[in-house]
């Protein structure tokens, strides 16, 4: 016996022209509707694990610009005033303090770099601090410094790489044309740190004939106060405390604007399919009219005629919706690229993360949508009355 | 299944495996290019008014067997080459709508950083100009002075492969050039490998391989 899915599936391949646009339609807006919702949480993701990725949750440096200077370090840029060390004396023996670590960051220009010249930015950490609260730094060649006042540095891999320095070799730091030895090379991270370069803090400040830091990153212990510690920096004189709690909020909050947008476009695509699946269905029954007169005058119910024209529907969009998430997951790529390209900060990973999960929701949703846009029709093919449909011309 | 059919679904298959394929992000491998290539390419090859761009590598054509020649007409060392995936940047030099040339770069690894070495190559092979776009050290300026690039004009890939850029041992024109800078010996070995490097890779890309020809 033939089975609803079958006459449904039958009845939608009469006019493959017009169920093929709608299928088009509804790939297209269940293409878009996975991929935003994948921006959406690939995008936190990534941030949080470029914030997670710089060792500390809270900065102290002097006062400016706390979020430029936070979205500049993060994107592997130079501070930009100096603050005293001895303010890390004072924040150490904090409470809720676990470890901190005084940095410098430098920037020379290096006319042989990039067009017309560029910078190239060093950072002064200190070996006694720094890697330790960077655990996951791996070396894909050597090691770190020999200690605080050693003339050496160790390069993010994309650094050494565009320099084509291994551990042994010498680098020159421009401006100054110190000579470094690269004693170790970082292992590619995918963050800001590949393309940075290490030196001991002491002879970073000696190079630069500066005694001072630009920055002090701060591990706070698991179950501190970590609003209570912000305070109590904040009454330190002529200092921003920069928490990266704060700065994922501000960076989220200036791209809502353009989620909210660009969600808004999906649904918009989701509601203009949906029109289209409801001139479809709905344009098949008034074709099929007279068929469905002589199926009720055989016996069927408006409940079959309903459920039969709701088939139809359901096949359309799980269809569509299927092949619009199968589209988003072969280009998951591009759609990373474009949004990357558009947007003023993209951290570092997978900004598109599309996952079952999603799929599934999106599924859900476009079946559900599909289904209820869908009723109309249904209900209009249901309420066909027999005699008048086969008198009528067909 | 029908003819029409089935080639379409091919087609669009293909396609999604192009699109996906050419969607992944870029190698980190690091190409050499000019930073002023409009201005570059005209002081490289005066009676040049135009160029087109392209790029070659190993793994588009010839592969790890291509490269490992490469090396082995290089000296075997592998600190003189790049890995497979690097594209190299062409630029073919026009004179109206002629073809009248090439200019081609390397990097090459310096004492202190990387050497971009760029040299401008007539139809044969010919050394026509030298140009070091990025040196690090004090001694940059007697690398990237006239008076010591001239001194490559006119040379070949015969040239240089009568004298060993590793060992710095070899008699022939290349053997004479003399060394600006002493205290900078690694540069400069480092640029006479750079340009070995360079117009092997021509030869091997283009003009061994009969596309030089006009």
């Amino acid at each position: 016996m033939i089975s609803k899915f079958q006459i449904a599936y039958q009845n939608l391949l009469r006019k493959k022209a017009r169920t093929s646009l709608t299928l088009i339609g509804i790939t297209l807006s269940s293409w878009v509707l996975v991929s935003l919702l994948g921006f959406n949480r690939g995008y936190e993701n990534a941030l949080d694990h470029d914030i997670d990725n710089m060792g500390y949750q809270l900065m102290v440096m002097a006062k400016g610009c706390p979020y430029e200077a936070a979205t500049m370090m993060l994107q592997g840029g130079a501070g930009l005033r100096y603050i005293e060390q001895s303010m890390v004396d004072s924040i150490v023996n904090r409470p809720e303090v676990d470890e901190v670590t005084p940095i410098l960051m430098q920037a020379f220009f290096d006319p042989d770099k990039g067009d017309g010249g560029g910078i190239a930015g060093y950072y002064g950490i200190e070996l006694a601090s720094y890697p330790g609260m960077k655990p996951f730094l791996r070396f894909h060649q050597g090691g770190w410094f020999r200690d605080e006042k050693a003339a050496e540095a160790v390069m993010g891999y994309e650094a050494a790489e565009l320099e084509q320095r291994v551990v042994g070799d010498m680098i020159l730091v421009p401006e100054k044309n110190v000579q470094l030895k690269v004693v170790g090379i970082l292992e590619r991270t995918g963050t800001q740190d590949d393309g940075t370069i290490f030196v001991p803090l002491k002879t970073l400040q000696q190079i630069s004939g500066i005694d001072q830091i630009t920055t002090i990153g701060i591990k706070i212990k698991t179950d501190a106060d970590s609003t209570k510690l912000e305070t109590a920096l904040y009454q330190l004189p002529d200092v921003q405390v920069v928490s990266f709690t704060q700065v994922k909020q501000t960076i989220m909050k200036l791209i809502s604007t353009a989620r909210i947008m660009v969600l808004s476009i999906a649904i918009i695509a989701v509601l203009i399919a949906m029109v289209g699946v409801v001139n479809t269905i709905l344009m098949s029954v008034l074709e099929r009219t007279q068929e469905i007169g002589i199926l009720k005058t055989m016996g069927a119910m408006p409940g079959d005629i309903f459920r039969l024209v709701w088939t139809e529907t359901l096949i359309l969009c799980s269809c569509g919706a299927i092949a619009g998430i199968a589209l988003a997951f072969v280009f998951a790529r591009i759609s990373d690229l474009l949004m990357r390209s558009v947007l003023p900060y993209a951290p570092v990973g997978e900004l598109v993360a599309i996952d079952l999960k999603l799929a599934l929701l999106t599924l859900v949703t476009i079946v559900g949508v599909g289904l209820a846009s869908g009723i109309y029709p249904a209900w209009k093919a249901g309420r066909v009355r027999p005699l008048d449909s086969i008198r009528s011309e067909g | 299944m029908r003819p029409m059919l089935r080639q379409w679904k091919f087609v669009f298959s293909l396609s999604l495996l192009f699109l996906s394929v050419f969607a992944t992000p870029l190698s980190a491998a690091i190409s050499c290019e000019l930073n002023y290539p409009a201005g570059d390419v005209a002081r490289l090859f005066p009676d040049s008014n135009g160029f087109t761009t392209s790029d070659f590598s190993f793994s588009g054509r010839g592969g790890a067997p291509l490269l490992r020649k490469v090396e082995a007409r290089l000296g075997g060392v592998p600190a003189l080459y790049a890995p497979l995936d690097v594209p190299y940047v062409l630029y073919e030099v026009l004179k109206g709508k002629k073809r009248v040339g090439y200019v081609h770069g390397v990097n090459q690894k310096g004492q202190f950083g990387v050497l971009e070495v760029f040299l401008s190559l007539d139809l044969n092979g010919t050394i026509k100009a030298f140009y070091l776009q990025r040196i690090s050290g004090a001694w940059g300026r007697k690398f990237t002075s006239p008076r010591f690039g001239k001194q490559f004009v006119g040379l070949d890939l015969r040239d240089f492969e009568q004298y060993d850029t590793v060992a710095a041992k070899g008699t022939g024109k290349v053997a004479s050039i003399a060394n600006p800078a002493p205290e900078a010996k690694t540069d400069f070995l480092g640029i006479l490998r750079a340009l070995k490097k360079n117009l092997v890779l021509m030869d091997e890309f283009f003009y061994s391989a009969g596309k030089g020809a006009q």
